[in-house]
């Protein structure tokens, strides 16, 4: 049985990944990517504290966390692809209209 | 027409509805005021079917030929109601069950107030302290109306069948026809059967929506549109009042059940006698609301406008039934004022102002028919004055049980509600007749049309504005149209009062006993007294007239000769209800129908009634009331008719035949002379006649010089002030989000950094703080 804390130290780890990438990354699938593995690092966590414990609420709250981020990710997808078919790039760097 | 044969396969559907109720009734064991909510909810379950399936099968060769678009489901629903009402009429009438249980099924718990009451110093809030209760409420004038209001809406629905269905300008949209119709019905049945106040005003407001939505049937008219919009918002000021009313019961008795409230009118709430004064003004407004649904001056307006309607319409909502629902509103308050039980003495007032509505408008609307040349504008003012009377016949009893006459209360009452019942049957048939008559011009006019476009090369004739109700256009139709004829015959000697068929019976006692009021009792009822005994000449005066105009004398346009009784369904209600007006209401009368709908300790319909209303109509003991009687059948039975007679009667065109059955009254009518009246007609006072004594206009102008302005004011509120906030919002806020565009980079990496670091301030916040 793996220590919950090392697990916890592994969802601080992939977190901090996908924080750096969404900084960084200038193609908006590789930030969408990145946001998920954030949340998945959060579910980690959740589910470190689930088994630390030994409560279901925490596997309950990543079953629901999986299930908003397929919906979530659906939207991402649908905003990128009506971003291309406007602005004809998915670069984030050239999608900044919103200056004025 | 080419088709004339009879269509009676297509009744197959509506076996299974008639079959409902005798099977409740052998194989389920019920009772049969136990199916009596069926009256409602199966009507209420078929409307929608019929508006959805037309809607999906619009245009569908079956839906249109074999179910009539929805005009066979209503039939049948209608039917189950029918059937259902007869079977309580029986249980009650001959199987002599009685009205001991006034509720008789136990009100399903509907809808629960938290009451706020003051006690002393302090306010108390009970929870659950009133609820409203879905029930039955059955006596004597239930179980006539709705007998009443089945038979005819079974009727003419059927009749609608012919009517609507064989007009090409109806296609395709009689499922609203008919969704609207059985809606309605809905409506009326639940009035009648309503338990408590609340309910008869919702089921009254579900009839002025449809009575609105069916003037309005063909809304793409002008005209139709705008009698719509009349009938809905004067009938709407009465039924603010009418509501005003219900308010002020309630907080006279704290509830608006009838069992609760009728239990003891003279206790209201918490045990405390009820003031005259206060129940005055309960009373008066919801007498207001029976005013407007009624069409009684002064809000009489809309019934005239409300012909607009298809025929049938005007047949069942506007003279047989949704008109008769503020007489039963009327009805209800006798308990209220009935001194021998529990009533509450002081409320003469109250029954004086009935009767004065009641005559004014009776006489009123008499003397407006005799102008009309609209075959279906003289039923509407004849109807107007029929219901005037039985107004004026109501507040006569009313006057008579507020000051303990209690016999003479209850006959009167009686005789108004069989009034009712005689007018109803009589009124449903002539407008039925009258949409007969104007059905078959109107495909004769076609015809003709058709023959001279065939034979002649000038086209666009003057064709354009025909109209297939006026009475000029007609004459001589006895005998292209036998049945309607005899029908008509009959309905309109029921209105007329001759003596022995169905109206007399009822009219005479309404005339005798406000009569006996004024002579007796009360001097101020003199004036409905006279109007409504003047009224009864002018009535044979107009009806004789109306069908002298159409159905004697030499045809007067070359229409008539192509007229033909042809149209399917058309004739059997007319034969129907000829029987039941020339035999029935002489049956009932003889049975003492006037006693049982009047007295609630007369529980059964007997021979013993039968020397009490032939002396009461014939030789009354007082002297002055036999005079009157035998005036009124004078000049009912003999003035009215013969003047009509010497202005429009006359023979038929020499070669043509009517049945036997209506040929002596056109023979009749030819010996009297003729008299020429052109003179007449151009006065000043036909004129006034003719704008209606100008009071749409004077409503018109009110309405231009209040209400108008006053909508305008609040349109330009709208406009500007309250639009122009919102609109000063928007502007504003889009402005500054411009501004605050301007610090923005505009790039969504920027953006998350931020985010991540204001999260990670505000965990060092509270890391600080918690440390």
């Amino acid at each position: 049985m793996i220590e919950a804390s090392w697990i916890a130290g592994l969802g601080v780890i992939l977190f901090s990944i996908g924080l750096l990438g969404a900084f960084t990354r200038k193609n908006t699938i590789v930030v969408l990517m990145c946001i998920e593995v954030m949340l998945n690092a959060a579910n980690l966590n959740f589910v470190a504290g689930a088994s630390h414990y030994s409560d279901v609420d925490g596997w309950v709250f990543t079953a629901i966390a999986i299930a908003i981020a397929a919906a979530e990710v659906a939207i991402g997808l649908a905003i990128l692809l009506s971003l291309y078919s406007t602005q004809e790039t998915i670069s984030l760097d050239e999608a900044n209209i919103l200056r004025n | 027409m080419s088709d004339t044969k009879n269509e009676w396969e297509l009744l197959v559907p509506i076996i299974p509805f008639l079959l409902v109720a005798p099977s409740l009734k052998f194989l389920a064991g019920w009772e049969s005021v136990e199916a009596a909510f069926l009256i409602v909810v199966v009507p209420l379950l078929t409307f929608p079917v019929i508006l959805v399936l037309g809607q999906l099968y619009n245009g569908n060769e079956t839906w249109k030929h074999r179910y009539k678009e929805g005009g066979i489901f209503g039939l049948g629903a209608l039917a189950l109601s029918l059937s259902i009402a007869i079977w309580i009429l029986y249980d009650y009438i001959v199987g002599s069950a009685h009205f001991e249980a006034h509720s008789v099924v136990d009100p399903l718990s509907w809808l629960t107030f938290d009451v706020i009451e003051q006690t002393g110093t302090q306010w108390e809030v009970s929870t659950g302290f009133y609820d409203i209760g879905v029930g039955v409420w059955i006596d004597s004038v239930t179980l006539m109306l709705l007998f009443v209001a089945t038979f005819l809406c079974f009727l003419i629905c059927w009749f609608s069948l012919g009517y609507m269905n064989t007009d090409k300008i109806n296609e395709d949209s009689n499922h609203r026809f008919y969704g609207e119709f059985v809606l309605f019905a809905i409506g009326m049945f639940g009035m009648v059967l309503a338990d408590n106040f609340l309910w008869l005003f919702i089921f009254w407001e579900i009839m002025g929506l449809c009575s609105y939505l069916l003037i309005g049937f063909y809304y793409w008219k002008e005209s139709a549109a705008y009698a719509a919009k009349k009938a809905f918002l004067t009938t709407r000021v009465g039924d603010v009042f009418l509501m005003v009313g219900l308010l002020i019961l309630y907080d006279i008795y704290g509830s608006l059940d009838f069992e609760v409230i009728f239990d003891d009118p003279s206790t209201g709430i918490g045990g405390v006698m009820v003031e005259s004064g206060e129940l005055f003004w309960a009373l008066l407004m919801l007498f207001i609301g029976a005013v407007g649904k009624s069409a009684q001056f002064p809000l009489h307006v809309w019934l005239p406008d409300a012909m607009e309607g298809p025929t049938p319409v005007s047949a069942l909502i506007h003279a047989a039934t949704m008109v008769n629902a503020g007489l039963y509103l009327v009805v209800r308050m006798v308990p209220f004022v009935d001194i021998h039980v529990n009533g509450v003495a002081g409320l003469e007032d109250f029954a004086l102002i009935v009767a004065w509505v009641g005559g004014i408008t009776a006489f009123m609307a008499a003397a407006i028919a005799f102008v009309q040349n609209d075959i279906k504008k003289v039923l509407a003012y004849s109807t107007m004055s029929q219901l005037a009377y039985i107004f004026t016949g109501l507040g006569a009893g009313l006057l008579f049980l507020n000051i303990g006459e209690h016999h003479a209360g209850y006959f009167v009452i009686g005789a108004s509600m069989f009034h009712l019942f005689n007018h109803a049957m009589a009124k449903g048939m002539l407008f039925m007749a009258s949409g007969s008559v104007i059905h078959e011009v109107h495909h004769a006019h076609n015809h003709v049309r058709e023959l001279s476009e065939k034979y002649s090369t000038n086209e666009g004739d003057d064709h354009g504005d025909f109209d297939p109700q006026d009475m000029r256009i007609m004459g001589g139709l006895a005998a292209r149209m036998p049945v309607t004829a005899t029908a008509m015959m009959f309905g309109s000697m029921s209105i007329i009062g001759i003596p022995l068929i169905g109206g007399f019976w009822s009219k005479e006692g309404i005339i005798a006993e406000t009569w006996k009021v004024c002579l007796e009792e009360e001097p101020l009822m003199f004036v409905p007294a006279l109007l409504v005994l003047a009224t009864a000449g002018m009535t044979g005066f107009y009806m004789t007239r109306m069908w002298l105009m159409t159905f004697a004398g030499p045809p007067k346009s070359e229409i008539v000769g192509h007229v033909h009784e042809a149209t399917p369904w058309i004739k059997e209600p007319l034969i129907v209800l000829s029987i039941i007006t020339a035999i029935g209401g002489f049956a009932l009368a003889l049975f003492g129908a006037t006693e049982y709908l009047g007295d609630p300790e007369y529980d059964h319909l007997s021979f013993h009634g039968i020397f009490y209303t032939l002396e009461h109509a014939f030789l009354p003991e007082d002297i002055n009331l036999r005079l009157v009687g035998w005036i009124t059948i004078l000049i009912a039975m003999v003035i009215g008719p013969v003047m009509a007679s010497r202005i429009h009667g006359g023979r038929l065109i020499d070669g043509v035949e009517a049945n036997p059955l209506v040929s002596w009254l056109v023979d009749l009518s030819s010996r009297f002379g003729s008299q020429d009246v052109s003179e007449l007609a151009d006065s000043q006072l036909a004129e006034a006649l003719q704008r209606r004594l100008y009071f749409d206009d004077l409503y018109e102008m009110t309405l231009a010089k209040t209400a108008i302005p006053l909508a305008e004011l609040s349109a330009w509120f709208d406009k500007n002030v309250i639009d122009g906030i919102i609109k000063q919002i928007v502007s504003n806020s889009s402005s500054g989000s411009v501004k605050v565009r301007g610090i923005t980079t505009g790039n969504a990496r920027d953006y998350i950094l931020m985010a991540a670091v204001g999260m990670l301030s505000i965990f060092a916040l509270l890391w600080g703080v918690s440390a």
